[in-house]
């Protein structure tokens, strides 16, 4: 939720500096709010990430200088021109100006920022508990995204135990390397999840309730609906901040069928909650902090 | 509690014919009352697994094959019912816990089949109490599972099967990743179960020597397809997974045979007990050496500074529990692994600067599962492409395997050999080159008493002047058989450094059941009692 904010604010705010702020407080959240499961590690691969999207940004404007002659150059660089014919020319490098390398360093930095944003939800957010605090009725969806999820990690330490073990045996130049390496880490992966689909389903996962089949169709109907509604919605309040009027109807009607949804198709339901998880005063100040920052980018303020 | 009736279970092939002609359960009728414990057991791949998975859904289900015939559980027809419809009254335990696991805190894990099956929160918490009292892990309630020993980890997963008030509890050789203390821990725990609850409980074992004393009723899965349920001292008759205890007894010819310690210690006493002293071979030449060899992760040591020399001609066993630093010791003397200081020499050469091949030459390691290892479509190209790699004559890899395993069909997927078979595989494909130190770590897990006497036989004829073998592992009655030093290791420190027969001999807390029997200083494996 709070990645969300940050990844349409980072989106819409055009300085720099904004950019750079934004990217800075989301480092500062996963610093503060992280803990030691094995999703938080994977903060250093997006930090990776946003720096290597910068650079790649940043070189491209200076390779494919579109600027013909700037006013004052910051670094004049030896120019090729490409013909490619049709009398149309290509402009490698040449002159380039601090103007056009800060829009590159911005564009890339909102990228970065949105990667960012993005692995700042992944690192703080453990798909176990977010599985835990999905409604009932999202219950199905969701263990089929947390069980996705999970394979990553998994098939991360399989690559690496199977990838030691097979520095142990080394292999013959006749011999692809990737074979030795997928079969056993795919092996592995499937075993895995088969396992885990059979422990769910041995204590009772997928047990059903006492709806009827076309109830259960109807609920299915309302709640894919519904999610397909929010997701134009929020698309064209982004994309098109001129007619919010409709872009607000279409969004609040696809909220409200979401909420058909989970209403109806907890009725039926079988499954008992021990214990829902509970909002820490914490969370409530991050659910704030998002929706202000919402507010602000909406409002026009970070476009100045 | 339990009925079966005519249970038949055949694995298909993708063209709808059985996998083999005999079913793996063929025409299966059995009766287990309530409050029952009952040992599984039967050689490897004779379908413990497959009975168990029968009796809660998860054959056919998740495992394909053809199930005939009817369970009845409590009273109820379960013939043809999905996993889920038998939650209410089976619980499933299986080896590995940790892939087991759908939540990531105990108390979910705890929760998730009561919350699955409806049961109201007031409910739940009452059926909780008692049960975390019994497997002793109220403290661990909040606890990442992650966080948790694999003894803790087990019992969590018995709690988790059982809070929804199931009678039935089936467990798929849960003490087969512990060590010898955490393994105790889960069977006393059952039995305790299965005393103050009336719990039936199933459970299917390779290291029975520990449990069989505690069970009512044996029920053993030949591997023809048939399964015979009996007391336990009058099912041993199939060497294949018979304990030590069974060994001597129909070694020494007893009758009845001792099932208790304390039974098999009291007929001793009263035989002749005579028995050779053990024999070890003297150590040749140094062949690798550690100098202050140490590893850490983080604030973690795993390897104190250790200095020891492996000799030539002996088998070196080193054993202690899980964590205690047996896995990095390994991979840091074969080089690959991490090392924060020291150095292992090996004919004056460090092996973590030696260049690949020249140390798969020299070193050869058997990591914890040999599968890794093996990635080819059939058995024979396992062995050519060995050959190949390893430069040597066409056929040496191979015939080094018959000599191991024996012959077996080249053109066999090394997927279907049994766990014994592959170990072999492996063995012969890392020692094409004739490498002086064979490393081998934890290589008994899963293999049955059969398999276990095969691979022991193999360790003895590899050994000579030139090679040193060094074993990591916490089967004592393995070391036992085959060691000729025993190296142990707490918490990364070598603790001790002597022969086996003074590490197992009785009282040791480490003595082997044979140890344990005849309380006899000096007498530690079933090879040197005299008939």
């Amino acid at each position: 939720m709070l990645g969300l904010a940050f990844a349409i604010a980072a989106s819409i705010a055009v300085s720099p500096v904004t950019l750079l702020a934004l990217s800075t407080l989301s480092m500062l959240f996963v610093l503060a709010f992280r803990d030691q499961s094995p999703w938080s590690k994977s903060v250093v691969f997006y930090i990776r990430l946003a720096g290597i999207v910068i650079a790649i940004r940043v070189l491209f404007r200076i390779i494919f200088n579109l600027e013909a002659s700037p006013a004052n150059p910051l670094l004049v660089l030896p120019e090729l021109n490409l013909d490619l014919g049709n009398e149309v020319s290509l402009h490698l490098l040449g002159p380039i100006s601090s103007a056009s390398l800060l829009a590159a360093l911005t564009d890339g930095l909102r990228l970065a920022a949105i990667i960012l944003a993005i692995g700042m939800a992944n690192s703080l957010a453990n798909p176990m508990k977010l599985l835990k605090s999905t409604p009932g009725a999202l219950y199905e969806i969701a263990t089929a995204i947390s069980i996705a999820i999970n394979l990553a990690p998994q098939l991360i330490s399989s690559l690496n135990r199977v990838r030691r073990a097979r520095g142990l045996r080394g292999q013959s130049k006749g011999i692809k390397s990737l074979p030795g390496l997928v079969i056993p880490v795919l092996e592995d992966t499937i075993d895995q999840s088969m396992t885990l689909a059979a422990s769910m389903s041995a204590r009772g996962f997928g047990r059903k309730g006492s709806q009827s089949k076309g109830r259960l169709q109807l609920t299915r109907f309302i709640g894919l609906t519904g999610l397909f509604l929010i997701a134009v919605g929020v698309f064209l309040l982004i994309l098109n901040p001129t007619n919010q009027v409709l872009d607000l109807v279409v969004t609040l009607s696809g909220l409200l069928s979401t909420v058909i949804y989970i209403k109806m198709s907890a009725l039926g339901s079988l499954r008992t909650r021990y214990s829902v998880q509970k909002f820490r005063s914490g969370d409530y100040l991050l659910y704030a902090f998002a929706a202000a920052l919402l507010l602000l980018s909406f409002s026009g303020v970070l476009t100045i | 509690m339990i009925s079966l009736k005519d249970l038949s279970f055949s694995y298909l092939k993708p063209n709808g014919q059985p996998v083999t002609e005999t079913p793996q359960l063929n025409r299966v009728n059995l009766e287990i009352s309530q409050g029952e414990f009952v040992l599984v057991c039967g050689p490897t791949g004779s379908g413990k697994s497959t009975l168990l998975k029968a009796l809660n859904g998860l054959a056919p289900s998740f495992t394909g094959g053809l199930l005939t015939g009817e369970i009845y559980i409590d009273g109820e027809n379960l013939t043809g019912k999905e996993p889920h419809d038998f939650a209410h009254l089976v619980g499933y335990v299986n080896q590995q816990p940790e892939g087991f696991f759908v939540t990531d805190t105990v108390i979910d894990e705890i929760v998730y089949g009561s919350e699955q099956l409806g049961i109201s929160v007031v409910e739940i918490e009452k059926r909780i109490k008692p049960i975390v009292e019994i497997l002793k892990i109220e403290h661990l309630l909040t606890r990442p599972l992650s966080t948790l020993s694999g003894g803790e980890q087990q019992r969590v997963a018995i709690a988790s099967a059982l809070v929804a008030g199931q009678k039935v509890l089936l467990l798929d050789e849960p003490t087969s990743a512990l060590d010898l203390t955490g393994a105790t821990e889960v069977i006393k725990v059952l039995k305790s179960l299965v005393q103050s609850f009336g719990i039936t409980v199933l459970l299917a074992e390779h290291r029975i020597s520990r449990v069989i004393a505690e069970v009512d009723s044996v029920l053993v899965v030949h591997g023809d397809g048939s399964v015979t349920k009996g007391e336990p001292a009058k099912q041993f008759n199939d060497d294949r997974f018979a304990p030590p205890i069974i060994e001597l007894g129909v070694k020494l010819g007893w009758k009845p045979l001792a099932i208790a310690t304390e039974d098999a210690a009291l007929l001793w006493s009263s035989s002749n007990r005579s028995f050779e002293s053990k024999t070890i071979k003297t150590p040749a030449l140094p062949i690798i050496s550690t100098k202050e060899l140490s590893v850490k992760y983080g604030e973690l040591t795993a390897v104190a500074p250790t200095n020891l020399d492996f000799f030539g001609n002996q088998i070196t066993a080193i054993m202690g529990e899980n964590g205690s630093g047996k896995t990095s010791l390994c991979w840091a003397i074969q080089g690959l692994g991490h090392r924060s200081s020291g150095t292992v020499l090996l004919d004056g050469l460090d092996t973590s600067e030696l260049a690949k091949t020249a140390r798969l030459d020299l070193v050869a390691m058997i990591p914890q599962r040999a599968s890794d290892l093996l990635f080819l479509h059939t058995l024979g190209e396992e062995l050519h492409e060995s050959d190949v790699f390893a430069e040597v004559e066409d056929g040496t890899t191979a015939s080094l395997f018959q000599k191991l395993a024996g012959r077996i069909d080249p053109s066999i997927h090394p997927r279907d050999l049994s766990a014994g078979q592959q170990l072999a595989a492996v063995l012969s494909i890392q020692l094409a080159k004739q490498a002086k130190v064979l490393i081998l770590d934890e290589p008994t897990r899963g293999l049955d008493y059969a398999a276990k006497r095969a691979l022991a036989k193999q360790l003895q004829q590899l050994q000579s002047p030139e090679r040193t073998i060094i074993l990591a592992t916490h089967d004592i009655e393995f070391i036992a058989e085959v060691a000729d030093r025993v190296i142990r290791l707490e918490s990364g420190k070598v603790v001790a450094d002597t022969s086996p027969v003074e590490a197992l001999s009785w009282p040791s807390p480490y003595a082997s059941q044979i140890a344990q029997i005849t309380r006899t200083p000096g007498l530690i494996s079933i090879g040197q009692v005299s008939k």
